[in-house]
């Protein structure tokens, strides 16, 4: 194909002027009076506004059937950089030029009516989609078959329940066929199933040799679909490569920041605080991807600010998808660590993993005596689980059965590495 | 599938000389996008590609406001009746305005009907953008859409009322005339100065709220202002000319004469209120696409 790139952008920025003295003129009055004001004012340069540049001297080439992630913290110019692409917002500076058709899913269900029924939404979303009358008549069936509710269809959407709702834009959108696809990461507010939806819909055009950009903070789904990753961070591109090298550079910069804290808690009132948190195998080797039924050792550093009496330290595993799907607590381990009057060093060693393959962040939440009070609650480090086959299709862990076929007993699979090794957990506090 | 290949070229917005690589690519479409430059580039062609959309926008409006309404589209013809009823009663019996010869009730539904269509459609022209802001956040379209199918789906109200007004005028032994046909003209000028406000009412509201509270007392006034529920000539003639300067005198006038059927067409007035129409639509256009950009930023 002698063709250029299917997206090629230059210097690309996109400046947000904010007026300062909290928030913006949502009312004539404040306008007329600073308007009023600035007549009577010598007017200083820029006086009363702040530049802020969201996205800054962005540029890159993605060739055609190219499929890139866009990575980065929230606010580092990835919804920017979409938004500008698919032209809902104009850049500042710089240009982009587009070879191609452009769908852009930066919402599911933008547009639809909740009045209308749902045979009248499909019309009305494929048409906010950019599909034509005609493009939809055709499509109709496999829509309906896809969203899996030929039953409602002539309900008004607003009975619908949030999953149907969801089922039936998104099965608009799976049939949108589009050269160039911009993918935000809020389609991965779904459950999983839908989640996989998604993928698949990506991976059907990516079949058809479309390009895609997508964007993401799940990095299974990036590794999963994408090529090459662009880690954005503060506005501007910071890796343009292979996507292992991008995701790595990445969860560095997401450690060196690491151990947010969730919510508006405070930390400066907390009388405790987790300082590091480190993941490692049975070797004492640091690392992020796991095997199904590999050993996984967690260790967390605490600083003391006021000593506490028998705290209850948690470790929570969550799911990509919010899901908590265990937690491991000293109270119910029967550990009581006394009182730690100063900083130290508490190891957690898994039994062997049985989770699915998928990404899991580790939650750490320090409670007064027995199930008392927070004291500190702090996200740590994110890991992957790899399995070839064991996948969020088996559920949310997998653990070996013993069968009896006619009176004997036959095991069938066996969980690489479990079999030799109790299940067991220790606790040791310093 | 070539059909197909034709299906979403309104996605393109500038079409270039594109390398015309393979045979199949025969509608490749390119699109730049850059910071607007100039206060002149209005791309019309791009609310053409979008055809769709509009008609969309305008079927949603009218579904959506009939569908849950036990009367369905009686309703469009509810509040000119009720206003015509009062007016009739406070101005033509009470008052005992002049009303050109015709029944009283008949001249202020020829009024009514012309204004009620305006009233309508310039506010929800004003306000519907904001109503929408959750596809303009996430969707790319020409905003223009917007207030074209704000101002154009009235329209079904107005085609309502009008013929009610019909029954009303043979009721009264009136005989519409050839001059009816001129109703249609009259209608695109009424159309294009609710689409001249819409266009600076609607960018101002989404910056700032006011308008939502302001447009229906505007209205109002500017109703009051009109010669809706008086004639024309009730005006003291020195002050005729400033008062032709509102663009709906000259509309009013002409339905009047269009659907009455008597006198001569004041192509003066009229006259007047295209120009200011004209000039109002032109600016309007050029103010709404260069407050377009930061729409999504700021609605």
């Amino acid at each position: 194909m002698s063709r250029g790139p299917a997206i090629q952008a230059e210097g690309l920025g996109k400046r947000y002027v904010i007026p300062s003295g909290g928030g913006r003129h949502d009312s004539f009055r404040s306008a007329l009076t600073t308007g009023v004001n600035s007549l009577f004012k010598r007017r200083t340069a820029n006086s009363g506004k702040t530049d802020f540049w969201a996205l800054r001297d962005t540029s890159f080439e993605i060739a055609h059937g190219e499929n890139v992630g866009v990575i980065g913290l929230n606010g580092a110019g990835k919804s920017t950089l979409l938004k500008i692409l698919s032209r809902i917002t104009e850049p500042t500076t710089g240009r982009a030029v587009i070879d191609g058709r452009i769908g852009a899913l930066l919402e599911v269900g933008t547009g639809f009516h909740i009045e209308l029924t749902g045979r009248e939404n499909i019309f009305l979303y494929g048409s906010i989609l950019g599909m034509k009358r005609e493009e939809v008549t055709r499509k109709f069936d496999a829509i309906v078959d896809f969203a899996g509710i030929p039953q409602h269809l002539d309900t008004p959407v607003k009975r619908y329940s949030s999953g149907m709702y969801v089922r039936l834009a998104f099965a608009v959108a799976a049939h949108l066929e589009p050269e160039i696809l911009f993918l935000d990461e809020v389609l991965a507010v779904g459950d999983l199933g839908f989640q996989r939806k998604c993928i698949e819909f990506a991976k059907n055009l990516q079949k058809r040799d479309a390009t895609i950009l997508f964007v993401s903070h799940n990095m299974f789904s990036i590794k999963t679909m994408c090529d090459r990753v662009i880690y954005m961070r503060k506005g501007q591109i910071h890796y343009d490569g292979p996507v292992d090298a991008g995701i790595e550079i990445y969860e560095q910069d997401c450690r060196l920041g690491a151990l947010t804290r969730p919510g508006d808690a405070k930390p400066a009132d907390w009388p405790l605080f987790i300082t590091g948190c480190d993941v490692f195998d049975d070797d004492g080797e640091t690392k992020t991807i796991f095997d199904v039924g590999e050993t996984m050792h967690i260790r967390l550093a605490y600083e003391v600010r006021k000593a506490v009496a028998h705290p209850n330290f948690m470790v929570s595993i969550v799911r990509s998808d919010s899901v908590t799907v265990c937690t491991y607590s000293t109270e119910t381990d029967g550990v009581d660590l006394g009182t730690i009057p100063e900083d130290g060093v508490l190891q957690l060693d898994l039994p062997p993993l049985r989770l699915v393959a998928e990404m899991y962040a580790i939650k750490i939440t320090v409670r007064e005596k027995g199930f008392g009070p927070i004291l500190c609650e702090q996200i740590g480090t994110t890991f992957h689980v790899r399995d070839a086959l064991l996948d969020i299709n088996f559920g949310v862990f997998h653990e070996p059965g013993e069968w009896r076929v006619g009176g004997t007993v036959s095991s069938a699979r066996r969980l690489p590495g479990a079999a030799a090794k109790a299940a067991t957990l220790t606790s040791t506090g310093t | 599938m070539p059909n197909y290949d034709r299906g979403i070229v309104l996605e393109m917005e500038t079409s270039l000389n594109s390398p015309s690589g393979i045979g199949i690519e025969s509608t490749r479409s390119v699109i730049i996008i850059r910071p607007r430059q100039g206060l002149f580039d209005l791309d019309l062609m791009a609310v053409w590609r979008y055809r769709e959309l509009l008609y969309f926008l305008v079927w949603r409006d009218l579904k959506v406001r009939y569908a849950q309404a036990a009367l369905g589209a009686a309703w469009a013809v509810v509040q000119p009746i009720f206003a015509v009823l009062i007016f009739t009663v406070v101005f033509g019996m009470f008052a005992r305005v002049p009303s050109e010869g015709y029944p009283y009730a008949v001249f202020a539904f020829a009024g009514v009907l012309p204004w009620t269509y305006f009233a309508e459609a310039a506010r929800r022209g004003a306000l519907g953008l904001v109503g929408d802001a959750n596809l303009v956040r996430k969707i790319y379209f020409p905003r223009l859409i917007v207030p074209l199918a704000n101002v154009l789906a009235p329209l079904v109200d107005f085609a309502v009322a009008f013929v009610v007004f019909l029954g009303v005028m043979l009721w009264y032994g009136i005989a519409p005339t050839w001059k009816l046909l001129m109703v249609l003209p009259l209608l695109g000028v009424t159309l294009s100065l609710s689409l001249a406000i819409s266009l600076w009412m609607a960018p101002i509201n989404v910056r700032f709220r006011d308008i939502t509270h302001t447009i229906p007392f505007l209205l109002q006034i500017w109703m009051y202002g009109s010669p809706i529920v008086y004639p024309l000539s009730m005006v003291p003639e020195q002050w005729r000319t400033l008062y032709s300067l509102n663009p709906m005198v000259g509309v009013i006038e002409g339905f009047r004469w269009s659907l009455l059927g008597k006198g001569s067409l004041d192509l003066f007035s009229l006259g007047v209120s295209v120009v200011i129409i004209a000039v109002a639509l032109v600016a309007g256009l050029i103010f709404f696409r260069d407050s377009e950009r930061t729409f999504a930023d700021i609605i």
